[in-house]
């Protein structure tokens, strides 16, 4: 049996009023399973309908359409029995009692939960040692850092001690050793030792590659393909890609007019422009794609590449990780 | 057991958020004894002292400062209530912590009676600082045997009250204001409850009190307090509050269960 299963779920959004009303179409007819045990990614850009998806599973949305089963059973029918299956980590700082300590904002959850005080203090000490807080366990959480009080949102998800989990950008805004101590947690501890399921949504393409045993591509709320990393990679054995750094700009569709040029994406941040072109031969391309820059863009680096997974993505989308469809920023990241 | 574990982690939640904030501990604790010297300075300004006798034809108590203390302290549980209640799960939102709380397997209608009962027991300890005030510096007359009739009438007007503010706290959800909606049911009960002064002075604002529970509490404690009255001779206002009680109850968890829904089905549950 699955542990976690997603059948043909639709969830709109109706924003605006009177003659501006308009409805979004945040996840559209999406189906997926997930095997016990399993670490499962969705990786898209922003806006693409992860979060919508992962909080429509965490019951704080109410779906249009479809059903969401865990262990085979629906979690709208059984609401508080699914919730205390799943442990839920967001990204963003914002999601504790900043007046409170570590300990004391976990002694609440607790109850929530349902934990005797027996259960809520063995639980609350384990993992507060585990994830290396014990030191810093009764001062106030606004003096954490924002890795640290990611580590102490982890450790609240994990409080009951839930067969799910849903992990929804658990990196984002993180400095480079907290990630690495979050990913690695996520894959030792998690996945290893307590055999937990996970969901976890990303846009960054390296966390989803060392992470995920299966990986979702999610764009503009659809599914666009689900496989393990390595067979993503397999697809394209013959191709290459060729990025250029640059400033300027440039069209994407007159580097997709180049002779032999399958994809090309265009993304631009802190002034830099970067190209990426998927051919079967990138060499051949690269006079012409120079000749498309001409002489206006300063060119800053060329490389040529092998294929990463948002190289695949490109391929299978024509969209960047790195883009951001996001209509409106409610509740959508 | 498990629900008063819930709201047991509540009430010292907001007892240490509350203790960081120095400031309000203070305000706090002076409020209950200032508050009531503009109601003097005005009572004195108008008819010189503080009875009146144009004010017993309408109220049966020529005294004014009674009068007002009484309906000033009942309705501290109330405008307690519209801002604790029904602000409550909006607060839970500016802190980012409504999602996790509505995400675990404890009912948010449990979550709110949790607030509910800290709200309680906030506006309790005010009642009770401006009861003493009001006995001991301002010379309210109390009788000991007048306090169990007051007190069951207090919880009479309270049970409907808090279902209405339960109702209001899923509509704060939804609408995503509340200081709004707060100051508006404020001055709506200011105007039209006898809180300050008598309905009966104005026909419109006697008729509409009328609807307003609040009315009849105020009416109810006065009569024990004031004209000493028996509670058994109150019957009709008992069982017009209980069947208020049942009505606003039902409706307010209704009401609640159905916004909570409705947010979630809007996806506009974290919005600020």
């Amino acid at each position: 049996m699955d542990a976690l299963e997603v059948r043909d779920l639709t969830k709109k959004f109706r924003r605006g009023r009177g003659l501006k009303k308009r409805e979004i179409l945040a996840v559209n007819n999406v189906s997926f399973s997930i095997c016990e045990g399993e670490i499962f990614g969705l990786l898209g850009p922003n806006g693409a309908g992860k979060t919508t998806l992962v909080r429509c599973v965490a019951t704080l949305l109410i779906p249009e359409a479809g059903k969401i089963l865990i262990f085979g059973r629906d979690i709208f029918e059984n609401s508080l029995w699914a919730r205390a299956s799943i442990g839920l980590l967001t990204s963003g700082e914002r999601t504790l009692y900043w007046k409170l300590s570590a300990v004391d904002n976990l002694k609440f959850f607790a109850a929530l939960y349902g934990l005797t005080p027996k259960e809520r203090d063995k639980r609350i000490e384990y993992l507060l040692e585990l994830l290396g807080l014990k030191d810093v366990a009764n001062e106030r959480v606004e003096k954490y850092s924002s890795g640290m009080k990611q580590k102490l949102s982890l450790a609240r998800s994990l409080l009951h001690d839930p067969k799910i989990l849903l992990l929804d950008e658990p990196t984002l805004g993180l400095d480079p050793a907290f990630s690495r101590f979050i990913r690695r947690f996520i894959k030792e501890e998690l996945q290893r030792k307590e055999k937990k399921t996970i969901l976890l949504t990303t846009h960054y393409m390296d966390e989803a590659d060392e992470l995920c045993d299966r990986i979702a591509f999610i764009n503009c709320g659809r599914i666009v393909d689900v496989k393990t990393p390595e067979e993503y990679k397999r697809e394209m054995p013959h191709k290459e890609v060729l990025e250029i750094r640059f400033i300027g700009a440039v069209e994407k569709s007159a580097i997709e007019r180049i002779p032999t040029v399958e994809k090309a994406s265009v993304f631009s941040k802190d002034g830099v422009t970067t190209l990426k072109i998927i051919a079967p031969h990138t060499e051949e391309i690269l006079s012409a794609a120079l000749a498309v820059l001409g002489n206006e863009n300063k060119i800053l680096a060329i490389n040529n590449l092998q294929p990463t997974l948002e190289d695949v993505f490109i391929h299978l989308t024509g969209a960047s990780l790195k883009d951001d469809l996001r209509e409106y920023t409610g509740d959508e990241e | 057991m498990r629900t008063f574990r819930v709201i047991k982690a509540e009430i010292t939640k907001t007892a240490k958020i509350w203790l960081t904030y120095p400031i309000m501990i203070i305000f706090w604790g002076i409020f209950p004894l200032v508050w009531v010297l503009p109601f003097i300075f005005q009572g004195k300004a108008f008819v010189g002292g503080l009875t009146s006798e144009s004010f017993k034809t309408l109220t049966g108590t020529g005294n004014y400062l009674s009068f007002v203390l009484l309906g000033a302290i009942i309705s501290t549980y109330i405008f307690s209530g519209l801002w604790g209640v029904g602000n409550s799960l909006r607060e839970e939102t500016y802190w980012g912590t409504l999602e996790y709380m509505i995400i675990s397997p404890t009912h948010p209608l449990v979550i709110l009676i949790g607030k509910t009962v800290v709200e309680f027991i906030y506006a309790t300890f005010m009642v009770a600082t401006q009861s003493l005030v009001a006995v001991f510096l301002l010379g309210l007359k109390v009788g000991l045997h007048q306090l169990l009739p007051v007190v069951l009438i207090v919880l009479l007007l309270l049970v409907g009250f808090y279902g209405l503010a339960i109702a209001f706290a899923g509509f704060t959800l939804l609408v995503k204001e509340v200081h709004g909606w707060v100051h508006t049911l404020e001055w709506i009960f200011y105007l039209f409850s006898p809180i300050r002064y008598p309905v009966e002075v104005n026909p419109i604002t006697k008729v509409i009190s009328l609807l307003i529970p609040l009315t009849y509490a105020l009416v109810a404690v006065r009569a024990v307090i004031l004209l000493n009255k028996n509670i058994l001779s109150l019957g009709k206002i008992i069982l017009l509050l209980s069947i208020m009680d049942a009505i606003f109850l039902a409706a307010g968890i209704f009401l609640f269960d159905y916004l909570e829904k409705k947010t979630r089905r809007l996806g506009t549950l974290a919005m600020h």
